[in-house]
């Protein structure tokens, strides 16, 4: 059933080496006919920016890695270029096993469907097989606490409702290699609870986890390793407490950096000098 | 929680060893292309499923409208044309609705299509699927409503029963070769439309502008009779080029006319389809890979 996965080093499940992606501002920037005309007609200065640029990264069998640093690091693209979803415009990536993320909740659900069709197409976009969907459909009601609402069509959902059927039908799956971005970030309290014991549950049985949070008391309980990235290169890499703290204090610099420059008043003692 | 392996299927495209060099081939990236679609025949079947549904869910007459549509379109058309115009052709209703009908699948499909791929877009950044799919069961949608569209066919040809004959059989090829055309517009379109965003705009008075250049309301016969296509014949070459005037007069033929449709013309036609969407389906999946970058 397995479709056969090349395995050069068995130990290693994700090997990211010299990775950088860039973004070409003037197609990603989303554009218009009428303005590609008017930049025709203009400049055409060609702008490009590299949202990950020299990164390598190795994460082994049985790791669960931790990628921690400010918002537009780079972070949520680096786990797109792993699950391939973004081709690396430089670099090798080089991923051992079967891969799966946790969509951030309901992503792709379709509104006017019932809760039981949208399981069953999300199954299909996953690429699952029909006969495990439908064999799953019963468990992923059960958890999501639907009821009789999973035959109404999905506008008369409660947010809550649609938080937990999305997380319910993305922690279905079972992967080798597990890619979550902020999925505890959702829900109410006490599916929240819920929903951390069921992640725990996975990253345990995964072979190897990847996952982007904020949340650093998780990062310091459930990884072994952590990677920090700053505006798309690697800060530094190692234990977890320790780049934890690096982080929080680059955090920490560049808050009072930014007041400075708020204030627009001479140096703050607050300020590091630059590195 | 059901122990399984769950991402068998996805990974049909080995992860391993991507990287940034090299773009494959076109013959390779077509052999992508219907490999993704058959591997994900299941989605397709979803998608076009859901689109059903919906579309009946979301009106009150449901799929009554996909009956009522065709005919109402047929009427204004009648009016116009027999009341200004002033033109009369025997059993004319009957003569427009062979080209509205696959002109309404065409139209809607190329809309339909248009957004398809970003309309998913939040499901592109967070997924690796086969993008290809989606325009696939938009025009596949398309189908459905066609079919749905003989059923008024089948009520006009009530009033018009000496025109039953047995060449009513072949639309399902005309469709066919119509199907292969429609699909090559909706990849160039869906992949477009990621980089443009106001293709639709475009498209859509593109859309008019074609349907009037096109022999549905008339005859491609009828432009012979006019002064400017008499002084310059290679107008008249080229209005026959245009496929929906090779598709309306098939439909035609079969429908009104009671003949064959032009075979030479239509397998012409058919090639050219096939050439037309091989060089789009290797646009599509060359532009593919920066779907979820632009998204």
């Amino acid at each position: 059933m397995l479709p056969p996965v090349p395995r050069t080093d068995p130990d290693q499940a994700i090997k990211v080496e010299d990775l950088g992606v860039q973004y070409d501002l003037r197609f990603t920037k989303k554009t218009t006919i009428r303005r590609s005309l008017g930049q025709l007609i203009g400049r055409n200065t060609p702008e490009r920016f590299w949202a990950l640029r020299h990164v390598s990264l190795r994460v082994l069998h049985g790791e669960s890695l931790a990628v921690i640093g400010p918002n537009g690091a780079g972070k949520s693209t680096l786990l797109q270029v792993l699950a391939g979803i973004i081709r690396p415009s430089e670099g090798v990536v080089d991923v051992h096993g079967h891969v799966s993320g946790l969509l951030t909740l309901g992503a792709g659900f379709d509104r006017e469907l019932s809760g039981r069709d949208n399981i069953l197409l999300g199954g299909a976009f996953l690429g699952l097989d029909d006969v495990v969907t439908r064999a799953m459909l019963p468990s992923i009601i059960e958890y999501a606490e639907l009821g009789d609402f999973i035959d109404q069509p999905l506008k008369t959902y409660s947010s809550g409702m649609r938080a937990r059927l999305g997380f319910a039908i993305a922690t279905s799956v079972n992967p080798d290699i597990l890619l979550l971005d902020e999925v505890l970030a959702t829900g109410d309290a006490a599916f929240r609870a819920k929903s951390k014991a069921r992640v725990i549950e996975i990253v345990k049985a995964a072979k190897a986890v990847v996952l982007v949070t904020h949340d650093m008391s998780w990062v310091t309980e459930y990884c072994n390793r952590a990677l920090l990235i700053e505006k798309g290169r690697v800060i530094m890499e190692g234990d977890p407490a320790e780049v934890v703290a690096v982080h929080q204090q680059h955090m920490e610099e560049a808050r009072a950096r930014k007041i400075a420059a708020a204030e627009a008043a001479g140096v703050d003692h607050r300020v590091a000098p630059a590195r | 929680m059901v122990p399984f392996r769950a991402m068998s299927v996805t990974s049909e495209a080995p992860a391993a060893f991507r990287n940034a060099a090299g773009d494959p081939g076109a013959l390779r990236l077509i052999r992508e292309g219907v490999s993704d679609i058959l591997s994900r025949r299941r989605l397709v079947r979803y998608l076009v499923q859901a689109d059903m549904r919906k579309r009946g869910a979301d009106t009150v007459l449901g799929n009554f409208w996909w009956v009522l549509d065709p005919l109402l379109q047929m009427v204004v058309y009648w009016v116009f044309v027999s009341i200004i115009v002033r033109r009369d052709l025997p059993d004319y209703p009957l003569f427009i609705f062979a080209a509205i009908l696959p002109w309404k699948w065409f139209t809607a499909s190329v809309t339909d299509g248009t957004t398809s791929v970003t309309s998913q877009d939040r499901l592109i950044k967070q997924i690796q699927f086969p993008k290809l799919v989606l325009p696939v069961a938009a025009t596949t949608a398309g189908v459905v409503g066609f079919a749905f569209g003989l059923i008024p066919l089948g009520l006009l040809m009530l009033f018009y029963q000496d025109r039953i004959s047995g060449y009513l059989l072949l639309i399902p090829i005309i469709a066919a070769v119509q199907y292969v055309f429609t699909l090559a517009v909706a990849f160039l379109l869906s992949a477009g439309n990621v980089f443009f965003r106001d293709l639709g705009n475009v498209s859509r008075h593109v859309l008019r502008l074609w349907w009037y250049l096109s022999p549905g309301l008339y005859s491609l016969a009828v432009l012979d009779e006019l002064a400017f296509v008499q002084d310059n014949p290679w107008l008249k070459t080229l209005a026959a080029l245009n496929p929906f005037a090779i598709l309306f007069e098939s439909y035609r033929a079969v429908i009104y006319g009671g003949t064959f449709p032009d075979w030479t013309a239509l397998a012409l036609l058919l090639v050219g389809s096939l050439i037309f969407l091989g060089v789009t389906t290797v646009l599509f999946k060359r532009l593919e890979p920066n779907f979820a970058k632009v998204l």
